[in-house]
């Protein structure tokens, strides 16, 4: 029992992805050694909300089998529906304080960011891509792809148009800081790095054991197989838009204090979504989240040790390597076959 | 345009626009558009000025749907190959002196010997893979170009010495013209060559092309070096134009921007793209300049014909004149588009 629990152990240490974890993990402990832990914090923190983002992508990609160009712009919208909701709390609880409308509020604003962002997705698959499925499977990948830059480009300048192109951010959601291992940060980010687990583990929750869950499984394993068991498949798409766009937009919403919204602003979180997503390998779910930690942690480090401005060039280095070496990602991902075309 | 008639039977000036692969009225267009500067709205500097950046993104949408159109990968690094040329003409000239007249075809060689490198990485690649390396390979470079500031200023901008010093804009009109004629008319002759078969079929069916005998690494490699080395050189005459160059040049959106154009105007037409782009874009600045209070409107436009082209006309504009146009109405029509019954 012991004996084969080790022995799975040691194949998945001598696989591709358990190299990788592992480097990691060791690259991470020397940092932290080399220069204090505030590294550590520092990749945490924003790993998990950097993983949500790209969960979303990648379940977007399973599932529907669109490569999302337009991610960062659910992202810019959960951080705006955030803004308007948290903007108008934040007046009124300066002029009546109330201890716990004042811990509730930002749980309103990140709730309603995520209905608004859910909402957006939903709207996007019936109008765009119902559309496009119905009249042709052809080429599906591409074409979508081609779609989602469209989405994008509305999406940003419809920012523009309707409420103008200037940062609209915000200082805090709670004010103070903790500290942890003697570095000091504020509970913002603790705070985000608390509910991207707590979605996380409802999430897969959800997909593990609710029947919606499983049938969106079953779609992403094989459509024509849910669709003869009895699977609606246009419902299921509406929903896997809506929860990935949902994710998206609850990332944005938690950030805002680190990302003030503004037309542009998801360019960011969606090239740092495609760098975990095409290094765990495209469609790989779960796998997002543990790249979200390592391509925090690229980033962290990139910061560190070459200043700024290297983020966007050393991990895009390494993303071509992967593509060159591993395309599958490095844990590897069974819907390739469809996105090969 | 191969035709069952044979050369002898041609007379010279059919035999010409064979040869720069135009019909009638492709002809005629194209001296419209030489004539454009002398009709009154567009003599005025500011206009031409407009045209001759819409002649660059024609040209541009030309060479992207080579990519896009014939082997069926989206080179999302487009934008970033052409700077690369403008880049590589305008450092020659500021920091070795080099000539401008001599520095753009060094700059689309860089970008061609690029291209030939992005075609040989992505030969394993298919589809959404090759895209996304091409564009992690184009966001590389811009953040090189961004970091790079002892080479290239980054932000600050580089000043470029213009290719011939005056400050009115015919000259460049022209130059870009026929710059236009020369990208449209190497496209061309590469697509209706075997060559340009080859592409389509592996576009297409890889498999079945490389059942065929269709060695898809060759074909790949090539169709990426010609592309590239086209952006280059295009991109080493915006840098001489326009006096100065930033990093934006390089940015996605830019990539965006031609993609759009390229697939409005009708992928794998070539000349859809380069059509379109007059109309189209003129029509956006006027939105633009008439809506300044509304910025960003001429973009969500743009965005929304973008996506119901992608869907309900997958050929774009080309396929509108395929299906309305292309037709044997009487002789004269018949001549214009260039028609042929045993085509």
């Amino acid at each position: 029992m012991l004996n084969s629990f080790f022995k799975s152990v040691f194949a998945w240490l001598k696989s591709a992805g358990g190299i990788t974890v592992t480097i990691a993990v060791i690259l991470m402990v020397v940092c932290t050694w080399d220069r204090g832990p505030y590294i550590l914090v520092n990749t945490v923190v924003t790993g998990g909300m950097l993983g949500l983002v790209a969960m979303g992508l990648a379940i977007i990609l399973g599932v529907l089998n669109i490569a999302q160009f337009a991610h960062g712009e659910y992202f810019m919208i959960g951080g705006l529906t955030a803004y308007y909701v948290i903007r108008p709390l934040h007046g009124y609880l300066d002029a009546h304080p109330n201890a716990f409308l004042a811990m509730v509020a930002p749980f309103i604003a990140m709730i309603l960011a995520a209905l608004v962002g859910g909402l957006a997705g939903a709207v996007t698959e019936r109008v765009c891509f119902n559309p496009l499925r119905k009249r042709s499977r052809a080429n599906w990948v591409m074409n979508s792809f081609l779609l989602t830059v469209g989405i994008s480009v509305i999406l940003v300048n419809g920012h523009q148009l309707l409420f103008g192109a200037d940062f609209k951010g915000i200082t805090h959601y709670w004010p103070g800081v903790v500290s942890i291992a003697n570095v000091f940060m504020s509970i913002d980010r603790v705070m985000a790095f608390i509910l991207a687990l707590v979605i996380v583990i409802g999430f897969w929750v959800f997909m593990k054991y609710s029947r919606t869950g499983q049938a969106i499984r079953a779609v992403a394993q094989d459509e024509m197989g849910a669709l003869m068991v009895g699977i609606g498949l246009d419902w299921i798409m509406v929903l896997t838009m809506a929860i990935g766009c949902a994710m998206a937009a609850v990332a944005g919403a938690s950030l805002l204090f680190m990302y003030p919204s503004y037309p542009t602003v998801g360019l960011e979180p969606l090239y740092m979504a495609w760098f975990v997503v095409i290094l765990v390998g495209l469609g790989n779910v779960m796998g997002a989240l543990i790249g979200g930690f390592m391509v925090s942690l690229l980033k962290v480090l990139t910061l560190e040790y070459f200043g700024a401005g290297w983020e966007f060039v050393v991990p895009s280095v390494i993303i071509i390597l992967v593509l060159i070496f591993k395309p599958s990602g490095i844990f590897g991902s069974e819907v390739r076959g469809v996105l090969d075309q | 345009m191969k035709t069952g008639v044979s050369k002898h039977e041609m007379g010279f000036l059919s035999r010409v626009l064979d040869w720069l692969c135009l019909t009638p009225l492709g002809a005629l267009l194209l001296i419209f558009l030489a004539v454009l500067p002398f009709i009154p709205p567009f003599s005025d500097q500011y206009l031409l000025r407009w045209l001759t950046i819409i002649a660059l993104s024609a040209a541009s949408a030309i060479a992207f749907d080579l990519t896009a159109g014939f082997i069926n990968i989206v080179n999302f690094g487009f934008a970033a190959i052409l700077g690369l040329g403008a880049y590589t003409s305008a450092i020659l000239a500021v920091r070795a002196g080099l000539s401008p007249w001599a520095g753009i075809f060094v700059g689309a060689l860089a970008s061609g010997i690029l291209g030939f490198l992005t075609g040989l990485l992505t030969l394993r690649l298919r589809g959404i893979f090759a895209a996304v390396m091409a564009w992690f390979i184009g966001l590389a470079l811009m953040g090189l170009c961004i970091k790079m500031v002892w080479l290239t200023r980054g932000p600050l901008g580089l000043r470029v010495p213009r290719m011939i010093d005056t400050s009115s804009n015919e000259p460049y009109y022209y130059m870009m013209l026929i710059m236009l004629l020369v990208v449209y008319v190497i496209c061309r002759w590469v697509t209706r060559s075997k060559m340009g078969l080859a592409f389509k079929a592996i576009g297409q069916n890889m498999e079945a092309a490389r059942t065929s005998g269709v060695n898809p690494t060759y074909y790949r490699i090539v169709n990426f070096t010609i592309s590239c080395t086209i952006a280059g050189w295009l991109g080493g005459f915006y840098a001489h134009y326009l006096g100065i160059l930033t990093p934006d040049l390089m940015h996605t959106s830019k990539t965006v921007e031609v993609l759009a154009v390229a697939y409005i105007g009708g992928r794998g037409s070539l000349w859809g793209g380069a059509f379109l782009a007059f109309p189209f874009l003129i029509a956006m600045e006027l939105i633009r300049s008439g809506a300044s209070n509304l910025p960003g409107l001429h973009l969500v436009i743009y965005g929304i014909i973008l996506i119901v082209v992608m869907i309900y006309l997958p050929g774009g504009i080309a396929s509108l004149y395929y299906r309305f146009l292309y037709k044997p109405w009487g002789r004269f029509w018949r001549f214009m588009i260039g028609y042929r019954e045993n085509k």
